[in-house]
């Protein structure tokens, strides 16, 4: 059974850690990322089921990542769940416009987090098999 | 439809149990996957001629078999993590045993004694199950094995063995699920107890996260065996039982409180002046001090099982606790002196309200001097809060590191500002105009008392302290 991978991308810590926390409790392996090189060179290296995108970044924010990873046809499948403070119909909006599948506004559920990733992974295995199979040789060389 | 033509025979677990099944497939040697369920369990066991090749037991989480070996010293943890061997195998047993086996950590003959007794273990286990339904299909599952086929003979008359001593143990309140970690209050030497090596590693494996079950497939014990070690230990006062269930509500509350108060604290951030952000950050501590208290008055083990408590117990029970502790740092920090407990929560309203009272210079020094003394109540409380709730569990130490990384971001808050009044101190001395910045400063200690006119004296504190940062 494959395990699906999720990237978070925040450059919170706190942020990191629990989302980190509360989706490996559910058997979710979790990747993160503090900024916008690491979080596109994590995509390409590790082409997620699942990309959890903080919109406040430094350099570079949310919006532009997304929108980055939309232009590739390889990864324009995967699900980008948008973090932010803000709440505000616009910035919804712009969120959707670059190409994000959801909003999840700051403070979050963390149940309604695992929901909400959850509702993505269900036919992860059937949406990205090829590229995951890609990424299994590469993580043994590793080892 | 294509299922339904692939499936040659199914039906229900009371007119037929899983023990008669298995036997006729072995009889008339049929190849396929017999599917097992009973309510949200499921077993699917592969066969070949009528051997079994192969079992997926989707009941449980696959428990992390590198992890356990590591526990009882079967296997260098470093040498797991070096080598990411979680990474290559995930959460497959028998790909983690495979590759014990092809790093030559694990003999071959090992490896199929680990894969019988968990298929063994499993097909126990469904022994009992009366109501449920079994169908069996003609077509293979892909597994992920390197069993050797087994004998259904042989398989059940051990699991029969097994699930007959489960029986005859009669302790009711443990299960196979059941978790038990260890606790932090031991005294005694242990081995004074006269512990013998089963027990040990029956010990090494409570870390609070691992079920009975998978224990036994550790240690490769009955797991009726393992429950009468747990028993043993529990007699000693060495463990404790693990509720998951609640632990998982705990994680989820204290996360939720996380999320929360490190979203308001990134919104505090966007703030340029510097004593509305102090107050902002003295805000935030305070609020969350009360939401970890609030926490602690639901889920302190201290309260647990005494049936619905007055919020007066509660609050006793809480300033019991937490009262001294914070007395004690307002002699550090004595502007944390004008707050106080009231019903269970720290009431802060007289700090945060300085504004009306206190202007300038003085006003900052004293919102700096409440978030250092509040910053370190809260590590103070939630030290306690871990440490009462969670014990040495791996959900505690989880949480723990998620806290500190909050922490770090409040620190990190607090040397920011360190920052700005070094570098504001530096400008004020090179226009010479050192004089105005130290008279209207307070010493240390001049936090205003409670009850008493909140005047302040003058002194050098910022200037040393600025200099010696």
């Amino acid at each position: 059974m494959m395990i699906p991978t999720v990237l978070v991308v925040d450059d919170s810590p706190t942020v990191r850690k629990i989302v980190q926390m509360t989706l490996q409790r559910e058997h979710i392996r979790v990747i993160t990322a503090s900024d916008a090189l690491s979080a596109l060179t994590a995509v390409a290296d590790e082409m997620p089921a699942l990309i959890l995108l903080d919109i406040q970044l430094p350099r570079m924010d949310g919006y532009n990542i997304c929108q980055i990873i939309r232009k590739h046809m390889q990864f324009r499948s995967i699900p980008i769940i948008m973090l932010s403070g803000k709440d505000g119909l616009f910035d919804k909006m712009r969120g959707r416009l670059a190409g994000s599948t959801e909003y999840l506004t700051k403070p979050f559920d963390s149940a309604e987090l695992v929901q909400t990733v959850k509702k993505y992974l269900v036919d992860w295995e059937e949406r990205v098999p090829p590229q995951q199979e890609r990424v299994r040789p590469r993580l043994r060389r590793r080892g | 439809m294509e299922q339904q033509e692939d499936r040659i025979m199914d039906g229900d677990l009371q007119t037929l149990g899983l023990q008669s099944v298995l036997k006729m497939l072995a009889l008339s040697e049929k190849t396929g996957t017999l599917f097992v369920n009973s309510g949200p369990e499921t077993l699917s066991i592969s066969l070949r001629k009528g051997r079994i090749v192969g079992l997926q037991d989707e009941g449980f989480p696959q428990p992390d078999i590198l992890a356990m070996l590591a526990l009882i010293g079967r296997v260098d943890p470093q040498r797991v993590q070096a080598l990411h061997l979680h990474q290559q195998v995930g959460q497959s047993i028998p790909m983690a045993l495979a590759k014990l086996v092809e790093l030559n950590w694990m003999s071959a003959a090992e490896m199929q004694q680990r894969l019988e007794f968990a298929v063994t273990q499993s097909i126990s286990h469904a022994l009992h199950w009366v109501n449920g339904r079994f169908a069996f299909h003609r077509q293979m599952l892909t597994m992920d094995t390197r069993l050797q086929p087994l004998d259904i003979d042989s398989v059940l008359l051990e699991a029969l063995r097994q699930a007959d001593e489960w029986e005859k143990m009669g302790e009711a309140y443990l299960t196979r699920t059941t978790a038990v970690r260890w606790l932090q209050e031991v005294k005694r030497d242990v081995r004074s107890l006269g512990l013998d090596r089963e027990a040990i590693a029956v010990l090494c494996l409570s870390n609070g996260e691992i079920p009975l079950q998978a224990m036994a497939l550790a240690l490769l014990i009955p797991e009726a065996r393992v429950a009468r070690l747990i028993a043993h230990l529990l007699e000693f006062r060495l463990i404790e039982v693990v509720d998951t269930a609640l632990e998982a509500e705990l994680q989820r509350d204290l996360s939720n409180l996380i999320i929360k108060y490190q979203a308001k604290l990134a919104k505090k951030q966007q703030i340029a002046r510097p004593e509305q952000r102090l107050l902002g950050l003295a805000e935030i501590l305070s609020e969350c001090i009360n939401a970890l208290l609030a926490h602690h008055s639901r889920y302190a083990k201290g309260l647990r099982g005494r049936g619905e408590l007055s919020s007066g117990e509660a609050s006793r029970f809480l300033e019991s606790k937490f009262v001294p502790q914070f007395q004690l740092l307002a002699k550090q920090y004595p502007i944390l002196d004008t707050a106080e407990f009231k019903h269970g929560q720290l009431d802060c309203s007289s700090i945060l309200t300085l504004q009306e009272l206190v202007r300038g210079d003085q006003l900052e020094e004293f919102y700096w001097q409440a978030a250092l003394g509040l910053a370190a109540y809260l590590r103070m409380v939630l030290s306690e809060v871990l440490r009462e709730e969670f014990g040495n569990s791996v959900t505690g130490y989880n949480l723990n590191v998620v806290w500190k990384a909050f922490l770090n971001e409040v620190d990190n808050e607090m040397q920011q500002y360190q920052v700005y009044r070094a570098q504001r101190n530096v400008q004020a001395a090179r226009s010479g105009n050192t004089a105005h910045l130290t008279s209207s400063l307070p010493p240390p200690n001049a936090g205003p008392q409670r009850g008493e006119p909140r005047e302040m004296n003058t002194g050098t504190y910022w200037l040393r302290e600025t200099q010696s940062r």
